[in-house]
């Protein structure tokens, strides 16, 4: 009995140690050049030009703080007005987002009603819609509207957004049966199930998509820039984007620029990575 | 009294779905009916008129059938790669075997908040073709001579596409496997341990079957995200890519509609791509099973 | 607490949500102050307006300007302004167009302002083909930055290393002996060519009286003047081998930068205006670096061609239309207005006369890079060597295809000849 367990433990103990050590190594060579990058936002902007991604660029020499000061305090850069928009706008966007598609993924699982299946045939539809042909009827529309270089113009036509009713479709379709009968059988009305009962299973799609929602706004980028017309308005990878220029980049703003522009998403997700974590176990149905 | 009750539950998917009309007729319908109008025109300012099916002719050319053929050859790689490996790496990293799973799950994550522009920056500094660049040094240990990577030819282009997207999706992937599962009961595996399952066993039986709709998901909108990829190819390239080894259907939107200006001959290109992904798309969930009868 | 900042957060996205933007620029608030929209693609361009609007509101005091400058990336500006001006709405009142991308607004009702008023009286004292490419049927619309010359770059000390002399390289002979001799002392090569754009190619055809299309519009691409341009660029890459591939195909990348920098090339074909391009990033070559005349094909050659270039032009959307234009022609079209693009942009003003004024013989940042003792007088030399280039409704699909296909082709992958590339692209836009 006792050599038995010792074998079991020796055995997770090496796939414990070999399963680190590949995660290991895969996630260094990801990391490096994100390294390499940040490093190069200690240095002068053309030392990039002349050290570029080599091996000597890791070393922690010649660094300074140049980089940083100019997004925040010169009167010329917007970069805080584009800083705020994006986070501002990613926020709303996920929230709002989020709550109409999970409702809409839910229907379009749980119920079975005409138009069904058209409906859930042009979602799958809208999400290979190349928004490049979209662009200049979608403009006149927000002309008309009158609501250019507005938070609103930027949200609105993705209020839905169809790859996130898609997933959460799919996610309702693994939600327990028996839960929504006895709930009905208890006289609790449609809504009520939805918000009280379904909402809280479906934790770990909320997570999920939150944090890919979140992405897709982070880095939306053409609607945002043929609707918004004044700098200070401008989200984040616009502006930074201004910074390339034909007649060369400027490389000192872009790169720190950037570097701190990761940062907001990165704290979105680690508050809803423990979306993950919890370990829900569906199966709750006791009998 | 009943009857009301009972009609008013008729009325509730509806009110489910209301946003999702509402949506759909003004901010989808409206456009796409106009982008098919001016798919049969030629658009210029104050002097559009229709012109048939002119545009759809045009699209007989060698950059057409370039951009359509990368199209299908990235998506078909990117499936291969892109499905399997983060989702391998997605049950190592739920099991409770794992050791530092946040920070690893972090570690995938990242690339994908990496903005474009810096992307960019990163695979030219790190594939230039000097032999001194990062990755021409790392081949250079196994003998390999430096290769101008971004100008070589076909085979580099696409080996470069598919590192920038594995890079920068693999993360987000293994984030939707990891949430379908969670959704996968404990009891399940216990009652499988008991029974003297291995772990292979494990995974066939229980896994992949209740990992079933999001694999859909994911190799659905893998096949959208494979057509419509235009940033990898734009940060490499910016467009102008020699021999068109990088042409995406999206990116030859983009050449005719924005840079040549032709709104019409865009709207074409973006309506063929539209039938062409759609028609893959339901093969592959008559695949799937997915218009069998709901249980 | 947590709800607090919830309610605070809702309610600064809510004063947001409206009013955000500051919409559309209103003209003629107070007391004669008239806003003017600009947008561009360039942080510089927008630093010399805005000296422009300081000199003219001096000068004007009942008619005050503001100046509302936008700067957006190159792609996207020019997206945005092709979305403005072909729905019609939302175009700014002044606007740079990249003169690749000028033709997509000349199509159909052109909804730009001419300018013919303004640049009549003036241009004669003018280089007129760069009048001439922001120009269709009589009518002038866009004003150009610069001349734009093409001029040789040459690394004085690998020429000294090789015993050659950069006065002494008159010929495109001349400069494949030179490359030889460079060639076989040092090394390295004497210059890169390159595949993914058009400045080494199109240059070389315009001195020799060609290019790619004609006066009418017809393609000529594939020319005999043009087949042998760039069969030479193919001998002196393949057959002399005194010329290399630039690496990643053109001279705007980083690594191009960095190797240049690091004395890998003894030379580079390039307009005047990629002098910023060595003082900001090849810093290392300061003091090693002499500007010259192109070679020449025959005796009595010419030694330039007018390259690339920004037309700004005015918008038949502005709200002030003739103070919009009254201001353009201000800026561009004055002397002060020339002084003021080599002074502040480092570029070759396209009105000659300014050449020859002292101010232009100031020290600044090129100067003092460049070995060169007067480099207008080397401008002045090369002034009337320069041909207009023909810009047509096609030329966006042209250079796309001499970017990504041609050159390419016929020079790194070899996989057609100079005359079967050429004649093979020519063949597509017919």
């Amino acid at each position: 009995m006792l050599e038995i367990k010792l074998r079991k433990k020796t055995k997770t103990t090496l796939s414990k140690v070999i399963l680190f050590g590949a995660f290991f190594i895969i996630t260094t060579v990801i990391l490096f050049p994100l390294f390499s990058l940040i490093l190069s936002s200690f240095r002068p902007g053309r030392d990039l030009m002349r050290f570029g991604i080599t091996f000597a660029s890791i070393q922690p020499t010649g660094l300074m703080f140049d980089n940083y000061p100019p997004l925040f305090f010169t009167g010329e850069s917007n970069y805080l007005f584009w800083l705020q928009n994006s986070v501002l706008l990613v926020l709303f966007q996920t929230v709002i987002s989020i709550f109409f598609s999970s409702l809409v993924g839910y229907g379009l699982a749980i119920y079975k009603f005409k138009g069904k299946k058209l409906l859930f045939a042009i979602v799958l539809v809208m999400m290979i819609t190349p928004i490049q042909i979209l662009i200049l009827p979608l403009y006149k529309i927000m002309i008309s509207l009158k609501i250019m270089n507005t938070y609103l113009a930027i949200i609105l036509p993705f209020i839905i957004s169809p790859f996130a009713v898609f997933f959460f479709r799919q996610y309702s379709l693994g939600l327990p049966r028996a839960l929504l009968d006895a709930a009905r059988i208890d006289g609790v009305s449609e809504i009520g199930i939805y918000f009280r009962i379904m909402t809280p299973l479906l934790k770990p799609a909320f997570g999920a998509m939150a944090i890919l929602e979140s992405l897709r706004s982070w880095n939306s980028y053409l609607w945002p820039l043929i609707v918004l017309r004044t700098s200070k308005m401008f989200t984040l990878p616009i502006g930074l984007n201004a910074l390339i220029t034909p007649y060369g980049n400027n490389y000192d703003l872009l790169i720190s620029g950037s570097v701190v522009a990761t940062v907001p998403i990165i704290v979105i997700f680690i508050i809803f990575q423990k979306y993950f974590i919890s370990g829900l176990s569906v199966g709750s149905v006791k009998g | 009294m009943k009857n009301l009750k009972s009609n008013l539950n008729k009325l509730n998917p509806y009110i489910f779905v209301l946003p999702l009309i509402i949506t759909i007729l003004v901010f989808y319908l409206y456009p796409v009916i106009s982008t098919i109008i001016m798919s049969f025109q030629n658009v210029v300012p104050g002097e559009t008129e229709f012109i048939g099916l002119k545009n759809y002719e045009k699209l007989g050319n060698q950059h057409f059938f370039a951009a359509v053929k990368n199209s299908f050859i990235y998506t078909i790689i990117t499936i291969a790669i892109l499905i399997p490996f983060p989702l391998i790496i997605a049950v190592f990293l739920n099991s409770d075997n794992c050791p530092g799973k946040k920070y690893f799950r972090a570690a995938f994550f990242i690339p994908s908040l990496v903005s474009v522009v810096v992307t960019g920056i990163i695979i030219r500094l790190s594939f230039a073709a000097s032999d001194k660049s990062i990755v021409n040094a790392m081949i250079g240990w196994i003998g390999i001579p430096p290769q101008s990577w971004t100008v070589e030819g076909p085979y580099h282009a696409m080996f470069l596409l598919v590192l920038i997207a594995t890079w920068r999706w693999t993360g987000i992937n293994i984030i939707y496997f990891l949430s379908g599962l969670q959704n996968i009961p404990k009891e399940l595996y216990e009652a499988a341990d008991i029974d003297g399952a291995n772990g292979i066993q494990k995974f066939l039986v229980i896994t992949l079957p209740m990992l079933k709709p999001i694999i859909i998901f994911v190799t659905t909108i893998s096949i959208f995200g494979g057509f419509s990829m235009f940033e990898e190819s734009y940060i490499i390239w910016q467009g102008n890519s020699p021999n068109n080894v990088g042409l995406t259907m999206v990116g030859y939107i983009y050449r005719k509609g924005f840079q040549s200006g032709d709104f019409g001959m865009g709207s074409a290109i973006g309506l063929v791509l539209l039938v062409i992904v759609l028609s893959i798309s339901l093969i592959q969930l008559r695949f799937w099973g997915f218009y069998k009868k709901e249980k | 607490m947590k709800k607090l900042i919830i309610l605070l957060i809702l309610v600064f996205f809510a004063a947001n949500l409206f009013a955000a933007g500051e919409t559309e620029t209103e003209t003629a608030t107070d007391e004669g102050v008239n806003q003017i929209s600009f947008w561009t693609f360039q942080e510089l361009h927008l630093q010399f307006y805005e000296d422009a609007v300081i000199r003219w509101n001096a000068a004007n005091p009942n008619r005050q300007i503001e100046l509302v400058g936008e700067v957006y990336a190159y792609d996207d500006m020019h997206n945005k302004l092709l979305i403005a001006i072909q729905s019609g709405v939302g175009a700014p009142d002044i606007v740079d167009i990249e003169i690749s991308k000028f033709p997509n607004f000349l199509k159909g009702e052109i909804r730009l302002a001419e300018m013919n008023e303004y640049v009549n009286p003036v241009k004669s004292q003018f280089i007129e083909s760069r009048l001439d490419i922001y120009a269709k049927n009589g009518k002038y619309y866009g004003l150009p930055f610069h001349v734009g010359a093409a001029v040789m770059y040459y690394n004085t000390e690998i020429l000294a290393a090789a015993g050659v002399d950069p006065y002494s390289i008159d010929t495109w002979d001349d400069y494949v002996q030179a490359g030889l001799a460079v060639k076989e002392a040092t090394g390295k090569p004497m210059t890169t060519v390159e595949t993914t754009d058009q400045w080494t190619f199109w240059p070389m055809i315009c001195q020799r009286d060609s290019d790619f299309f004609d006066a009418q519009g017809n393609v000529i691409l594939d020319n005999a003047t043009n087949i042998s341009v760039l069969e030479f660029l193919y001998d002196m890459v393949y057959k002399y081998e005194i010329a290399v591939p630039a690496p990643d195909g053109f001279h705007h990348s980083e690594q191009y930068w960095g190797a240049m920098n690091n004395g890998d090339y003894a030379s580079i074909l390039m307009p005047m205006w990629y002098m910023g391009r060595f003082t900001d990033y090849m810093t290392d070559l300061s003091g090693k670096m002499i500007i010259m005349p192109l070679p020449r094909w025959e005796p009595g050659g010419k030694r330039s061609a007018g390259m690339g270039g920004t037309g700004t032009v005015v918008t038949t959307q502005a709200a002030n239309l003739d103070l919009a234009r009254e201001f353009l022609a201000f800026a561009k079209l004055s002397r002060e207005g020339n002084i003021k693009l080599w002074e502040l942009l480092g570029f070759d003003p396209p009105r000659w006369d300014v050449w020859s004024d002292p101010a232009l013989q100031e020290p600044n940042k090129f100067t003092e890079f460049f070995l060169n003792d007067d480099l207008f007088a080397t401008l002045l030399e090369i002034k009337d060597e320069i041909n207009p280039v023909s810009i047509t409704a096609q030329t966006p699909d042209l250079t796309d295809l001499i970017r990504h296909t041609v050159m390419f082709q016929a020079l790194q992958t070899r996989e057609k000849t100079p005359e079967q590339a050429l004649t093979d692209a020519a063949n597509e836009l017919r």
